[in-house]
């Protein structure tokens, strides 16, 4: 540890004299570069003691930790990372809020520590140099530095503590080690370094600059800090804007005015001279403690990239991961699913035997186990997702990912990186909602989140499966693909593709945005520590069971509610007992709407009773057509021919046929028929404005394509 | 190409694999966007290598980084050739 200012044994004297309080909890924010091993080292720090929320207002996370350095605990705060002080990305704003004191309950951090990726050293001194100039008390963790020196990059820590005048700890995030030095480093260090700004810009620009201070100082009070940096601004903007900025005094904004054309006489770029100013002493530092090999070898990651970005190549291993990804939410998960469920089974048994028959046992057992169970099933596949996203994160891939699928994506105004979170939403929207956290830009975010619900995700499988078998006929085309396996085909391509075009319209409509432009660093790649992403999908599964969960929860109950109240008297069966429910007339009185799709009031109840989860359609017409176990097979191929031969009182006619299969199929493709994915929109988008459009599209959507299935199947004398 | 003075510019695009080139005008329309690409280390005299050329965007080296980029955004970078005899 390098530490040039105080050493423990002053600061001991000083807090005995009592010129610093211990009562204060110190709040320490760690900055830094994207890549550059700022969570590892925020796990490292804090390990489980961290709780992950949301910053007002915002769907940006914010990441909270608890570190105890000799008996004194501090609040570290995982800030997002950042390339500069000029926010590119709502995740970087708030990183500048907190930083200069913007965000509601969030105080101006105590201490900053900027964590520099010893690899890349030149970059990272942009955004050191930015914290110095705002006279922010800093420790400079220099990460990864074996990694470094095996790219042949030596870091003189010495050397750059000095030239910046703060202390520089070396870490190495993932293997632990350097952190009881920066723990150290982090308890020590109490005031900015007592250097301001280190860079300078040419003379003319230095002196327009600082009669801008004065300016500021004079007029409007504003000085330090500060003062410079609203300078630099103002010397940056646009000529024909300074009449706008009426907010500042008449005197100030007519010497902007001479100030620009000054510089434009010198031939000064105003919008490059103050990066390149910083640049320019950035390379002046670099050449003094940075020493690197000068031939270029090629290095491990180049090699890799060689085959992972290739044109050809690349798709392939993109599809080969994918591959493997699905395959684990969609197959790896059921099994933990299936003890989750079998536990939850043993359970309600337990609960049926020791409880006493009545509304309570079925408050209990019915409303509240099953929310219960509904919330904990997603687990296996929210942690499955969060691992493999963790993984691939953190080994340098998803960046990869993104390069490689930017152009197809980019067809349909998606950013690569909208990827991922589609394709896992095949397997529950839920994980693939939660996925869009990697996407920078919010409109193509929220984008991603709008569509992901279309894609087919598991739990409609049940529903197809149900109807399929009931009314395909086994009809093989070609000889080999059989009728029933080319349907389910076609509704996981309808929804894919239904969710491609409506991302199509919203970055043409509603969430438009001037045209995509791919820029993003290739991090190298690097082995994950499986600590830092186990850390980080725990917090994000409990952060899930927590916010999501008690939602889903409550509507679990109301759903119970509505399909046992008002309860039938006397001896009755289920299915009239559901008939005679609040979920029972939902679904009568809505047949007159339903009646345009070739729906009844069965399916209506169907509709109404699996709002919280498709695959309880299955359920309900288990109960209306008094099939005990529609849950196993025997009971399923009741149901398929009871529903088969289920004729309409009325008319005589029947109230299923493959019309009306395939209707009901198509309409649970496109319908938003899960309260759980409305529950974490709402999480995720911080108020129910787009959760509640959400759900008024995807029906619009649904009814309007179901009716012109059913139409033209009747032209086509399907309806038979 | 582009002529700056005595001196002939191409863009970024052009560059072929291997190839180092020394950066000479960012004139990307949007400034947030120029600003990005200094910040990232692609500004005026900086030295790039492009590594290699995908679907419509390249992967390119500044200062030891690996960076990826639409092959729009590389047209609005200036560059001028360097070095074609260290070329892999």
């Amino acid at each position: 540890m390098i530490f040039p200012t105080l050493t423990y044994h002053t600061l001991r004297r000083r807090r005995r004299a009592g010129s610093i309080p211990d009562s204060h909890r110190r709040t320490v924010a760690l900055i830094g570069n994207p890549n550059s091993g700022k969570t590892t080292l925020f796990n490292a720090l804090t390990g489980l003691r961290q709780k992950v929320g949301n910053y007002p207002g915002v769907t940006v996370e914010k990441k909270e930790g608890r570190l105890t350095i000799n008996s004194e605990e501090c609040t570290v705060l995982d800030l997002p990372g950042t390339y500069s002080f000029l926010p590119g990305s709502p995740d970087e704003q708030i990183t500048v809020d907190v930083l200069t004191g913007r965000v509601d309950h969030s105080p101006i951090p105590d201490l900053v520590v900027c964590v520099v990726d010893a690899g890349h050293v030149e970059r990272s001194l942009y955004l050191v140099s930015q914290v110095i100039d705002r006279q922010l008390p800093l420790v400079i963790a220099l990460n990864m530095v074996d990694a470094a020196g095996r790219n042949g990059i030596r870091i003189d820590a010495g050397c750059l503590a000095q030239e910046l005048g703060v202390p520089v700890v070396e870490t190495i995030a993932n293997k632990q080690t350097g952190i009881e030095a920066l723990k150290h480093a982090i308890a020590l260090t109490r005031r900015p370094s007592s250097n301001a700004r280190l860079w300078q810009l040419p003379e003319p620009v230095e002196r327009e600059c600082k009669e801008l201070v004065t300016l500021l100082g004079t007029y409007h009070k504003i000085t330090g800090p500060q003062a410079f940096e609203e300078a630099t601004t103002l010397m940056g903007s646009e000529s024909a804007a300074i009449d706008l900025l009426k907010h500042y005094h008449r005197d100030l904004r007519s010497h902007l005015q001479k100030n620009h054309q000054k510089l434009e006489f010198l031939g000064i770029d105003r919008n490059s001279i103050f990066v390149e100013s910083r640049n320019r002493w950035i390379r002046s530092v670099c050449s003094k403690a940075v020493k690197q090999k000068r031939d270029h070898q090629a290095t491990f990651s180049d090699r890799i990239d060689r085959v992972v970005t290739h044109r050809f190549w690349g798709l392939i291993v993109f599809l080969a991961v994918m591959a493997i990804l699905f395959q684990s939410i969609f197959t790896w998960s059921a099994i933990p699913t299936g003890w989750v469920n079998s536990g939850f089974d043993l359970l309600e048994s337990a609960l049926l035997k020791t409880m006493p028959p009545g509304d309570l046992r079925d408050l209990v057992v019915r409303g509240a186990l099953g929310g219960v169970s509904a919330v904990v099933g997603f687990l296996p596949q929210i942690m499955l997702l969060f691992l493999f996203i963790g993984l691939l994160e953190d080994s340098g891939y998803m960046a990869r990912a993104a390069f490689v699928m930017d152009r197809i994506m980019g067809r349909v105004g998606l950013h690569g990186k909208s990827f991922i979170p589609l394709l896992s939403s095949f397997a529950c929207a839920i994980p693939g909602i939660m996925a869009t956290r990697t996407i920078e830009n919010p409109k193509d975010r929220l984008a991603t989140m709008l569509v992901a619900p279309l894609m087919s995700c598991s739990a409609r499988l049940p529903v197809y499966t149900l109807l399929i078998a009931a009314f395909m006929p086994p009809v093989r085309i070609l000889g080999f693909f059989s009728l029933a396996g080319l349907t389910l085909l076609s509704m996981y391509l309808l929804g894919l593709l239904a969710a491609l075009g409506m991302a199509w319209l919203f970055k043409r409509t509603l969430l438009k945005t001037s045209p995509p432009v791919f820029l993003m660093e290739l991090p190298q790649y690097c082995i994950p520590s499986f600590r830092s992403v186990l850390t980080q999908m725990i917090g994000r599964a409990s952060s899930f069971l927590r916010k999501a969960g008690t939602v889903i929860l409550g509507a679990s109950i109301l759903l119970w509610f509505l399909a046992t109240y008002p309860r039938l008297e006397g001896v009755s069966t289920p299915a009239q007992r559901l008939e005679h429910s609040f979920a029972g007339m939902a679904g009568k009185s809505i047949e007159p709407l339903i009646r345009p799709l070739g729906f009844d009031w069965k399916v209506g109840i169907g509709l109404v009773s699996s709002l919280l989860q498709r695959e309880m359609f299955v359920s309900t017409m288990g109960t209306i057509y008094n099939i005990d176990n529609a849950d196993d097979a025997r009971g399923i191929v009741s149901l398929q021919q009871r529903m088969r031969e289920d004729r309409d009182p009325s008319t005589g006619g029947k109230t299923f046929t493959l019309l009306t299969a395939i209707c009901v199929m198509v309409y649970y493709v496109l319908a938003m028929q899960c309260l759980s994915t409305v529950a974490v929109m709402q999480r995720e988008t911080n108020g129910w404005r787009w959760p509640a459009f959400q759900i008024a599209y995807m029906t619009a959507l649904a009814y309007g394509v179901t009716f012109i299935v059913y139409r033209s199947g009747l032209w086509l004398g399907l309806g038979g | 190409m582009t002529m700056i003075g005595s001196e002939t510019l191409s863009s970024l695009a052009e560059i072929p694999p291997g190839y180092r080139a020394r950066v000479r005008l960012i004139q990307h329309p949007r400034p947030e966007i120029a600003r990005r690409l200094r910040e990232l280390g692609i500004c005026e005299e900086a030295v790039i290598r492009c590594i290699l050329r995908g679907n419509g965007n390249m992967i390119c080296e500044v200062r030891n980084m690996r960076i990826g980029l639409d092959n729009t955004l590389a047209r609005s970078i200036l560059v001028s050739l360097i070095n074609e005899a260290s070329a892999a």
